[in-house]
């Protein structure tokens, strides 16, 4: 036989296989090693920081569960949050990610490395990616094998799509939640392969800790089912799929119970039927192929038919019922609107509220993904060709991520790994196909395979080809006849003549990976490594000047005010108040309780004019208002633009006293300029947000660089609050509310009595220049 | 009376255990002049009392303070004119009932019957000064007050006395005119000029330090002047000084927090006025906008945190490291922005620390085997007080025979161990605790300790057999089979 | 239409309906409604006797624009509930009925109007509380308030939005979609008649592979981001290509789809057809034609991708 290029003859197998896998191993580590140090930009150019919002939460329940214990941590009642409320912690928390960090956290400590909570959570994520390359390896390679898993660990390891949610510093539950699922489904699909109880339970004990993770367990809850139940329809039922699944669903849902969040939610809702009833199903189909063994095929189709259809009608017709008597609660609204897509902005507007919950246009995803995400489609191919069980699960998997991913960009998350999967599939086999020495040569393609078979380390795949069943090769003929308009010779010699054309393909592959690589890179340093705490601008110089007026403020309520003051902001800055000023907050980002109309009461507040606002402001004793403006730094995600949602909100609640349509000019504009509505002008939100800015600018006009529109010259005035502070940018300005009037006057007029001898006594400050900032 | 005793003994010097025998006859203060240098968080008060022996070999001087000026008194040093060595100050105590405090002066030689020796006691007052009034808003300016008592007791006859009051600016808005002074002094009892008050001359006084004639005469004098710069007060600062031999570093944390004790801020801040302030160059004087500290020379990886991250306003100028003992007063300066500017009783709590290379502060003593390292109390804030100072010092893993020697006496001082990295039994620690520090007490802490080479190698062998066993449980877990029933693949 | 023959005759007395008491003016609208079965369809004239200063009864408006000239889409889309809620309201016991009028009125026949009330955007719908009488407000506010489509043009918020302005809830019953009942049942009977000859083709892989390939590119084409938002197929100046990183129009779908088609469709050629050649020379040719296929779609996506997020920095060919 001919090779393409000369090959080493005095290789032992052996040899071979060792090196191979030494040099897994090695490409291994360094993957990890690329996929922990990508994510750390946010760490080199800002500092070792907590981001975002909810991270805050996490890493304030963290420290709790570090320095009290587990118990003290379980049974905490938080009363600082939901003033007056409060939150009861321990039973409305996924703890799975702060019970990791706090194993971590103890086992450092017990080898006396005090490392600091903080850079433990910090570095969580990246620690886990690492962790997540290794478990998308060892799924590919049950897929295809060790190359593809390679490929897919080094895809996963630098993917922008996965990087989004796991830079250093995102110290939420996904961190550590895709790991999970990857792992789980290793485990479903080995368990599944082999029929291994073992490997069945391993994938609950995952399961559990999933579950305890992160909400989006239901994932896994839903797609291992619809695998099981797709095998079965497929006629693929086998005692190993009946242990796998059973193993798993039974331990699974047990100790998935155990987390007191979720509770009895795995009998009693929904989303978890669907599991419930494939178990059934299970059993029924068991229960037939037992029988079809015991008896002569007549009797058994009539058992069957007759047992299968009552068990099935049985089962729906029990669901339903439960539906309807309440014992099963129907979808909750975060899962329903994934399939009415309208349903949040209707009904749920704080869940519609949140920016990654809005669909995904094309381009994020080719920002996250680049080109796996045309590889996919040719790996989804791939997989129908050798349509092995496992292969079914991608295909699945495949279909359904890239729906939820259509529909909500967070869910990009979850499509990710299955198309690092199936595209490293594709691409592994194409350079499987063009590194492969042997040139065919007419018809000895026995000879072409046992060659193959020889340098089985470079290329295994060859011998699943070998053994692939001929339905494949027939059903490849007839692409092979649909894409080349001619019919191609019965001779099945497959290869690659010469070396130019592998060199050609090669070159172009390895160019293709090399701009993803620098992709990569671009897309993590300036898109996803900015913890949203700490702004970063760049001076005249070009250095880097960082903006850090988020902190400067929640420092100064830390240091400057009563513990107990009750400070009141819109809900996304709960956490980061309680967690850098720690000071009690009316509303914070924890919405999936439906304290809705507690939002609403603060949106209302926001939005309705001060003398509305003031009464609910003292009946919730609140002390400071805290707005974000970003009108003078052209910072755009301030309280302003996110106004609309505040008065949505409330409307929900008090429709006929707060009306959306009020806020916008009646060109429905929305302005904030001196057009602006009048409910606008009046607004708590607008005077807090304008109040004292045009002074700023002195004689010349006023300029909002968010809403590029000229202020009026001279700005809302307060009667009911005071401005307490302001930080440097003016991108955090914090009112205290006043008490009432000792003299039992209105603050109103007390405030006009008060101006009016303010005057008399000192001329009022006048012409200012602007302050260059 | 424990509390001044414990006060008291900051500012005694290493006292002599000789006894003195102070008798009213042996000298006569032919003048008293008290120069009172006002400030904001710290008064330097300086009195020079020209005494003549009346009786031959007289070497015991006494010197008597009121007692709430012992209790505000930090620091104090008592000189022979034109000398550098300080004299030995023992505490005498009080008389029966006494509201004054006698502290006898051992002077170096005997001073011949009617010569006359000039002893200058030097004094720094904490927490003497408070704002008034009490509360300014933003652009008002700030004024403070400061009381003391008109005559300077003394258990001599006393010639002349008087004193002057030195306001850091013209603007005196008031002070006090003594009442029926007549007695000693014919023209008027208190004359101003420019920004220097003097009160006196008062003659012939007779011996002063008795209850009746404290009773009878003394009085309480008050200024209220114009202060243009800031009140800083370190209301705690914790140092924490880590010596380690492997990386040859001296690493150096403080924990302070800062506060403002200027007139409280009078209704709220306004950014806008700040701004306004800051464009135009006239900043409030009760605002703290930044800090400038001197940090020692040499020191690299600088941090300034606080208890929500990294405080990116802060620019250093790092001297070169300098040879150790070498008299060159070179510094590094650390200018440090807090994150918010601080006005009138504000609060702000921060952590500054840094790397220094150990050679600079450390040296081998080959003869004893012992290391010798010097750890600065504390560096000094221009202008501040420290309420509470912390100083722990932690000595390398197996530090043995442990001595130190403090510039002066702690309030309190304990031993405990602390572990760190990878430590297997833990670094011994020292820890010193002080009171009312200003800037005179800026001096280091000389500690001493021996280091077995043992002790030097116990982490790296430590972690070599931790990861050795390591890898031995995994040489052996890889090729234990556990599998029940083996394949015949 | 034929009530447009009506017209000049009711105009007539309409002209100096001003000076009679409102009791005529309720009949005439009375009589209107019950013409335009439910829907009072207005002009400037009859618009100013329904909004009359003095009248007791209350009113909404539909100010509309459905001349094709105007090229107002949403205007037709919300005309036909706005219809359907009148014409339930017109079932609606008598008494009741007549202290509440539908009125639509229609920018070509009342410009002054819209002039006059400053409206610039349609579809816009006014509820005019009844200014004096038993049914005026108790805030004794008589200003008109306004609709807020926030929550779509279906007629059911619509009614219930209304009913709050009703003296009793509009009887509106979402009318039962026989179309749509029909067509599935059919779809399913159809299925399981042809369930039996096309089984080998559902059974073929290929179908199935064929269906979840092009399910993916659609959702990876932003599919769903078209239909959430509900983006038009094109730009309004024709441009299929919508500028912003956050943004596509509906042709976008299809173009990116076609091109991530291309690509991987050149990838499986490469993979999977080419190494079956059975002449050297022919796969040659068309190894280096797919390699070429690839870099070119792969530039031109770039490019595209250039063009949606402008700071990207990278670029192929071209």
């Amino acid at each position: 036989m001919s090779t393409a290029y000369p090959l080493p003859t005095n290789l032992s197998t052996t040899t071979v296989t060792n090196t191979a896998s030494l040099l897994r191993i090695v490409a291994l580590g360094l993957i990890s090693a690329a996929a922990i140090a990508s994510r750390l930009f946010a760490v080199i150019n800002f500092e070792s920081i907590i981001h975002e919002f909810d991270p805050w939460f996490n890493y304030r329940a963290t420290r709790v569960l570090a320095s009290q214990g587990f118990y003290e941590f379980w049974n905490w009642f938080d009363p600082t949050a939901w003033y007056p409320l409060g939150r009861v912690v321990g039973g409305t928390v996924y703890p799975g990610l702060m019970a990791t960090s706090g194993v971590i956290y103890n086992f450092l400590h017990a080898f006396h490395l005090p490392v600091d909570i903080r850079n433990i959570c910090v570095l969580l994520a990246p620690g886990f990616s690492a962790l997540t390359a290794w478990a998308t390896y060892m799924f590919t390679k049950e897929m295809k094998d060790e190359s593809a898993g390679l490929l897919a660990a080094a895809f996963i390891g630098i993917v922008p799509g996965y990087i989004s949610r796991s830079v250093a510093g995102s110290y939420d539950n996904e961190a550590i939640a895709i790991f999970l699922l990857m792992f789980t489904f290793y485990c479903w699909i080995k368990a599944l392969k082999t029929g291994s109880a073992l490997f069945g339970t391993l994938a609950a004990v995952f399961y559990f800790y999933m579950v305890a993770a992160w909400g989006g367990y239901a994932f896994i809850t839903n797609m291992i089912p619809v695998h099981a139940l797709t095998l079965m329809l497929m006629g693929r039922f086998s005692s190993r799929l009946y242990v796998a699944y059973c193993s798993w669903y039974a331990i699974g849902t047990l100790s998935s119970m155990q987390v007191p969040f979720v509770g009895f939610q795995p009998v009693r809702t929904s989303e978890h039927m669907g599991a419930l009833g494939v178990f059934g199903l299970l059993q029924i189909v068991a229960f037939a192929q037992l029988a079809r063994s015991h008896l002569s095929s007549k009797q058994f189709q009539n058992l069957l038919t007759v047992s299968v259809v009552a068990m099935g009608v049985v089962g729906t017709f029990g669901f339903i019922a439960l539906t309807y008597m309440g014992w099963i609660a129907p979808w909750t609204g975060r899962f329903y609107s994934l399939w009415d897509t309208g349903y949040a902005k209707k009904y749920i507007p704080i869940i519609a509220s949140v920016s990654e919950h809005q669909p995904t246009a094309w381009p994020s995803f080719f920002m996250d993904l680049q080109l796996l995400i045309f590889l996919f489609p040719a790996g989804v191919i791939l997989c129908f060709r050798e349509l092995r069980d496992e292969h079914v699960f991608v295909i699945i998997y495949s279909v359904v991520a890239s729906y939820f991913a259509g529909v909500m960009v967070r869910l990009m998350l979850t499509l990710t790994p299955v198309v690092c999967v199936s595209s490293a599939v594709a691409f592994s086999s194409l350079i499987d196909t063009y590194l492969d020495p042997t040139q065919p040569e007419g018809e000895e393609e026995s000879e072409a395979d046992s060659s193959n078979g020889t340098n089985t380390a470079a290329t295994p795949s060859k011998k699943e080809k070998a053994k692939k069943p001929a339905a494949s090769t027939s059903a490849l003929n007839d692409i092979v006849t649909a894409a080349t308009s001619q019919s191609s010779s019965k001779s099945k010699s497959k290869g690659i003549w010469g070396l130019d054309t592998r060199l050609i393909v090669i070159v172009n592959a390895i160019g293709m990976l090399s701009f993803f690589v620098f992709h990569c890179t671009w897309v993590t340093a300036n898109a996803y490594s900015s913890p949203s705490v700490v702004l970063a601008s760049t001076n005249p110089d070009g250095s880097q000047h960082i903006i850090d007026d988020f902190r400067e403020a929640y420092y100064w309520l830390r240091q400057n005010t009563p513990q107990d003051a009750v400070v009141m902001s819109w809900w996304d800055y709960g956490y980061q108040i309680a967690g850098m000023a720690d000071r009690p907050t009316l509303v914070d980002n924890n919405t999936w309780n439906n304290s809705k109309s507690h939002i609403a009461t603060v949106g209302k507040a926001m939005s309705s004019s001060e003398e509305v606002a003031y009464p609910i402001l003292r009946k919730h004793d609140v002390d400071y208002v805290l707005v974000i403006f970003g009108g003078l730094l052209g910072y755009s995600g301030d309280d302003i633009n996110k106004f609309l949602w505040m008065v949505r909100i409330a409307q929900g609640v008090w429709p006929d006293e707060i009306q959306e349509p009020n806020y916008f000019t009646p060109q429905g504009e929305y302005r904030v300029d001196d057009r602006a509505s009048s409910a606008m002008k009046n607004s708590l939100m607008y005077k807090m947000s304008y109040y004292r800015f045009a002074e700023l600018f002195g004689g010349n006009n006023a300029m909002d660089r968010v809403r590029q529109q000229t202020m009026p010259k001279v700005g809302p005035t307060l009667d009911y609050l005071d401005e307490a502070f302001t930080s440097e940018n003016w991108i955090v300005r914090i009112y205290q509310v006043r008490k009432e009037d000792l003299l039992g006057r209105d603050l109103k007029s007390a405030n006009a009595f008060a101006q009016g001898k303010k005057k008399k006594k000192s001329k009022p400050v006048s012409r200012r220049k602007a302050i260059p900032v | 009376m424990l509390q001044c005793w414990r006060a008291l003994t900051l500012f005694l010097l290493v006292s002599a255990a000789s006894v003195f025998a102070a008798s009213s006859l042996s000298f006569e203060n032919s003048a008293i002049v008290r120069t009172v240098d006002l400030g904001g968080s710290l008064v330097h008060v300086t009195t020079t009392f020209a005494a003549k022996a009346l009786e031959p070999k007289a070497s015991a001087y006494t010197i008597t303070l009121p007692e709430d000026e012992i209790q505000r008194t930090s620091w104090l040093e008592v000189k022979i004119k034109g000398q550098q060595q300080p004299l030995t100050v023992k505490y005498g105590g009080a008389p029966a009932d006494g509201k004054f405090y006698n502290l006898d002066v051992q002077l170096p030689n005997p001073v011949e019957v009617d010569s006359t020796v000039n002893i200058v006691l030097e004094t720094i007052q904490t927490h003497a000064t408070y704002p008034w009034p009490e509360r300014a808003a933003q652009q008002d300016e700030q004024s403070l007050k400061y009381n003391t008592t008109l005559f300077v007791l003394s258990p001599y006859k006393t010639n002349v006395q008087r004193t002057k009051v030195k306001s850091p600016s013209p603007e005196v808005r008031s002070y006090t005119t003594p009442k029926d002074v007549d007695a000693f002094t014919l023209e008027s009892p208190v004359t101003k000029s420019g920004a220097t008050i003097t009160y006196g001359p008062y003659n012939n006084l007779p011996v002063s330090a008795t209850n009746e004639w404290v009773t009878k005469n003394q009085q309480l004098i008050g200024i209220h002047y114009k202060y243009d710069y800031p009140v800083l007060e370190l209301t705690q600062v914790k140092r924490v000084a880590e010596i380690s031999h492997w990386g040859a570093n001296l690493n150096i944390q403080d924990d302070i927090v800062l506060y403002n004790a200027g007139p409280e801020l009078k209704g709220h801040f306004s950014r806008l006025e700040h701004q306004t302030q800051s464009f135009y160059k006239r900043a409030a004087a009760h605002v703290i906008p930044a800090l400038s500290l001197h940090l020692p020379a040499g020191i690299h990886d600088v941090y300034y945190y606080d208890l929500v991250g990294n405080v990116s306003t802060s620019r250093l100028r790092a001297a070169p490291s300098v040879p150790k003992n070498s008299r060159s007063n070179q510094y590094s300066v650390m200018e440090l922005r807090p994150r918010y500017p601080l006005l009138g009783g504000w609060n702000y709590t921060f952590t500054l620390g840094w790397d220094s290379p150990l050679a600079d502060s450390a040296s081998y003593d080959a003869s004893t085997g012992k290391y010798i390292v010097q750890v600065p109390i504390m560096t000094d804030v221009p202008g501040s007080v420290v309420n509470e100072c912390e100083v722990k010092i932690i000595l390398p893993e197996g530090a043995t025979d442990v001595e130190h020697v403090l510039p002066f006496p702690a309030v309190s001082t304990e031993e405990s161990t602390h572990i760190t990295y990878l430590d297997t039994l833990g670094r011994p620690v020292i820890t010193f605790k002080y009171k009312n520090l200003t800037t005179k007490h800026a001096k280091p802490i000389y500690v001493s300790y021996k280091v077995p080479s043992s002790a030097h190698l116990r982490k790296p062998v430590a972690v070599a057999t931790a990861l050795l066993g390591l890898f031995v449980f995994g040489m052996f877990a890889r090729r234990v089979d556990l599998t029940l029933h083996k394949k015949t693949a | 239409m034929k009530w447009s023959a009506f017209l000049p005759l009711f105009l007539l007395p309409a002209a100096f309906a001003a000076t009679k008491d409102k009791d005529a003016v309720r009949e005439q609208l009375i009589d209107l409604a019950a013409k335009g079965n439910g829907l009072i369809k207005l002009d400037s004239k009859t618009f100013d006797l329904l909004t009359l200063p003095s009248r007791d009864w209350s009113a909404s408006i539909q100010f509309t624009a459905l001349d094709r000239r105007r090229r107002c889409a949403p205007c037709k889309e919300f005309d036909p509930s706005w219809n359907a809620v009148a014409k339930a309201w017109s079932t609606a016991p008598k008494e009741h009925r007549d202290t509440h009028f539908f009125g639509t009125l229609d920018f070509d026949e009342g410009q002054t109007v819209f002039q006059k009330l400053g409206l610039a955007s349609a579809p816009l719908v006014y509820v005019y509380p009844a200014a004096e009488g038993p049914r005026q407000l108790p805030n004794g506010k008589t200003a008109p308030s306004k609709y807020d489509f926030s929550n779509g043009f279906e007629a059911e918020p619509l009614a219930n939005h209304l009913s709050s302005h009703t003296p009793i809830p509009i009887p509106y019953r979402a009318p039962i979609d026989w179309a749509r009942w029909a067509t599935f049942i059919s779809g399913i009977l159809s299925l399981v008649l042809t369930l039996r000859f096309i089984s080998p083709i559902l059974q073929s892989r290929w179908t199935w592979a064929a269906i979840t390939v092009l399910t993916s590119l659609t959702m990876t084409g932003g599919f769903m981001f078209t239909r959430i938002r509900g983006t038009p197929y094109t730009g309004p100046d024709g441009s299929w290509i919508a500028g912003g990183y956050q943004n596509q129009y509906g042709q976008e779908v299809q173009v990116v789809a076609l091109i991530y088609g291309t690509l991987s469709f050149a990838f499986l050629m490469l993979t999977v057809i080419v190494p079956y050649q059975s002449s050297a020379s022919r796969q040659r040719m068309q190894v280096y034609l797919w390699s070429a296929v690839i870099m070119l779609i792969y530039s031109v996506l770039v490019t595209i991708f250039r063009l949606k997020n402008r700071g990207y920095p990278f670029k192929l060919l071209l």
